[in-house]
């Protein structure tokens, strides 16, 4: 009896310690299950004003998840382009990154009707409109099987040329630079009758600099003419802004999905204030950059006031119709936008009529278009 | 009496003549006596440089690198127009700061990388080049073709001391619009001299073109062949080739293999490896084995 009770004793301890590290190894296995490592990768180069900000993102991110979301930040494009980072995403080897319009327009490109050439007038114009349409962009990514946290901007994209440029014939004379690959720029030039080169971004500077280049017309953002060493073999730029370039910071389904609720609304009020950030840094850098191309030689002409506005709408509209006829850029999501616009400019003449004195276009606008 | 006010007038005159012409005969000398002390130092100069390059031990390197700068700048005070000094100064700051401020204290590093950059553009003014931070980066190239061998130096350590502050400030547009200028400079040195400083240009290069992503003015090939010529115009002997290759391409292209394979090729190098160049190569050594400890951060 005595020997039963204490082997029935001896089979519930065992049974305990068998439980207890049953317990115990359940409780590790949810442990590593609550770290996500959020691998990201962005063009942009290490060290300038645009990562760093992306680096406090990741710190603010890892410190409010309390280490459960931990990144691993591929900069400066080593893991290559958009369209290869792209597809390390959809293959899962990455999980999210900072893209321009080249690399949006392979996710969604409807989002790229903010790009459409001379829309916007201001950045205000711009800001306006993009909250006003978000609900459908994001909507239009989650679809694609991304999830949209910021939007950051790449500025307002000008021509640059080693040629004075004073009118839109003395555009088609040049020989302008195409990016290869890009439906939107294609459009454009095809809508104004430019007749481009196509080339890799990689050769620009190549073909810049040699003495019997292909190309002497380039577009860049004023920041961009800068960073890409392009303006020391230009002379002069547009005032005229073709369009403002847009980007943004997305993350795939595949591992936002994952996340419990907390983590997922941290991402997205952490990364849309990040989007907002990089916007205004990128707003100070393109307008300071205006006036260190001019101190370094560059000559800025060809303002609205040379221009025939309706020339120009009608070039816009041409493009849009090439973009609908591909999908590219379905014709209501133009119409909802142009819509926005108009209602948002009338209601701005409005607010002038009432209080005068008030420019319609404030002093910080970058483009000065009245 | 007459005669007496007139003589003695003659003999003002005359005293205060020859005291000003003692005062500008010893001035004189005093600049002449400047310039040959410094010229007859000169040579003790490069044997310094001779030496400090053959020194093994970091910490004797580093402490007394900051006697032979004030040394240096007391030359410069007495013959300030001595373009062979400034070369020197600006040389002398960019080992301060790349062999030993750089990896601990980049606002400290960046301020010599300033003094050796104006001692560099003070040595090409004096040769000839001057306005080099104002005028056009197409004006400069034109400028550039005026220069000859001789400037070679002066050249090298300008554009080296200029494009490292750019690096280090490469968050502001203001520091990255000036990029263009140092490159022209180091262009001229490739033109001029490839193989000076152990070929020094075509590390530029290999850095310039390595560092950046295609899409960004970067281009792979045209890194791998600088880097390869300044380690064929060093018979593979200096290891800041190999490890300016991993720091820049290698990490750029997301070779971790090859990061890690030449940085610890630089750490099992031998010592005596480049006897002339053993202080670079221990900075070399130093070096890698800082960039080891990043390797899991950064692939």
């Amino acid at each position: 009896m005595v020997l039963r009770s204490h082997t029935i004793c001896i089979v519930h301890r065992l049974l305990q310690v068998v439980l207890a590290g049953l317990i115990l190894l359940s409780c590790q296995a949810a442990l590593a299950e609550d770290v996500y490592t959020l691998k990201f990768a962005t063009l942009l180069p290490t060290g300038t004003s645009w990562t760093k900000l992306l680096d406090d993102w990741v710190k603010e991110v890892e410190q409010k998840s309390d280490g459960r979301i931990k990144f691993k930040m591929y900069s400066g494009g080593v893991m290559g382009d958009e369209p290869d980072v792209l597809r390390k995403i959809r293959k899962g080897q990455l999980h999210g990154g900072l893209f321009t319009g080249y690399g949006i327009g392979r996710v969604y490109s409807p989002a790229r009707v903010l790009e459409m050439p001379f829309l916007f007038k201001s950045v205000e114009e711009s800001d306006h409109v993009r909250e006003s349409i978000m609900p459908d962009l994001e909507i239009g990514f989650r679809e694609n099987g991304f999830e949209l946290l910021g939007w950051p901007e790449v500025g307002f994209i000008h021509l640059f040329s080693t040629q004075p440029i004073t009118s839109l014939d003395d555009i088609r004379n040049r020989r302008i630079w195409l990016w290869q690959g890009d439906p939107l720029g294609e459009a454009f030039f095809k809508a104004a009758d430019i007749d481009p080169i196509p080339l890799s971004i990689m050769d620009v500077y190549t073909q810049l600099a040699a003495k019997h280049g292909s190309i002497d017309t380039v577009y860049t953002s004023t920041f961009g003419a800068i960073a890409l060493q392009w303006y020391s073999k230009l002379k002069y730029a547009t005032h005229i802004p073709l369009t403002n370039a847009i980007g943004g910071v997305i993350v795939s389904n595949h591992f936002y999905n994952k996340l419990p609720a907390d983590l997922q609304q941290l991402l997205k009020t952490t990364g849309e204030k990040l989007g907002h950030d990089i916007r205004l840094r990128a707003r100070e850098e393109n307008l300071k950059s205006i006036g260190l191309l001019e101190a370094n030689g560059i000559e800025f002409m060809f303002d609205w006031d040379d221009v025939d506005m309706d020339e120009m709408l009608t070039i816009r509209d041409a493009a849009a119709a090439y973009l609908e006829q591909t999908d590219y850029i379905p014709a209501d999501m133009f119409n909802k936008t142009k819509k926005i616009l108009t209602e948002y400019r009338t209601l701005e003449k409005d607010a002038v009529t009432n209080k005068p004195g008030k420019s319609p276009v404030s002093s910080d606008s970058q483009t000065g278009v009245q | 009496m007459h005669n007496d006010l007139k003589r003695e007038t003659m003999h003002k005159f005359l005293a205060t003549k020859l005291f000003t012409y003692t005062l500008i005969i010893i001035s004189l000398s005093a600049c002449s006596m400047n310039r040959m002390m410094v010229s007859a130092s000169l040579p003790m100069i490069e044997g310094g440089i001779e030496a400090m390059n053959q020194e093994p031990d970091l910490q004797l390197a580093e402490d007394s690198m900051p006697a032979n700068i004030s040394m240096l700048n007391g030359m410069i005070y007495l013959d300030p127009e001595n373009i062979q000094l400034h070369t020197y100064a600006a040389q002398a700051y960019y080992g301060l700061s790349y062999g030993f401020n750089e990896d601990k204290d980049i606002e400290r590093a960046s301020g010599f990388y300033q003094r050796g950059l104006k001692h560099g553009l003070t040595a090409l003014a004096l040769s000839g080049l001057s306005d080099v931070k104002t005028i056009t980066p197409d004006d400069l190239e034109q400028q550039l073709q005026k220069l000859n061998k001789d400037s070679v130096a002066a050249l090298f350590w300008t554009a080296s001391n200029w494009a490292k502050w750019i690096d280090l400030h490469r968050d502001t547009a203001e520091a990255l619009i000036q990029l263009p200028r140092p490159t022209a400079m180091m262009q001229r040195v490739l033109e001029l001299d490839e193989s000076f400083y152990y070929g020094g240009a075509h590390m530029y290069f290999g850095v310039y073109y390595g560092s950046r992503a295609p899409m960004l003015g970067g281009d792979f090939d045209k890194s791998r062949q600088h880097f390869d010529k300044a380690r064929e115009i060093t018979d593979n002997k200096l290891l800041v080739a190999d490890l300016l290759q991993a720091q820049y391409l290698s990490r750029q292209m997301f070779d971790r293999e090859d990061f890690h394979q030449r940085l610890t090729n630089i750490i099992a190098a031998p010592e005596d490896l480049y006897p002339e160049l053993t202080l670079l190569n221990q900075i070399a050594k130093r070096k890698a084995r800082l960039l080891l400890t990043r390797e899991d951060q950064w692939f």
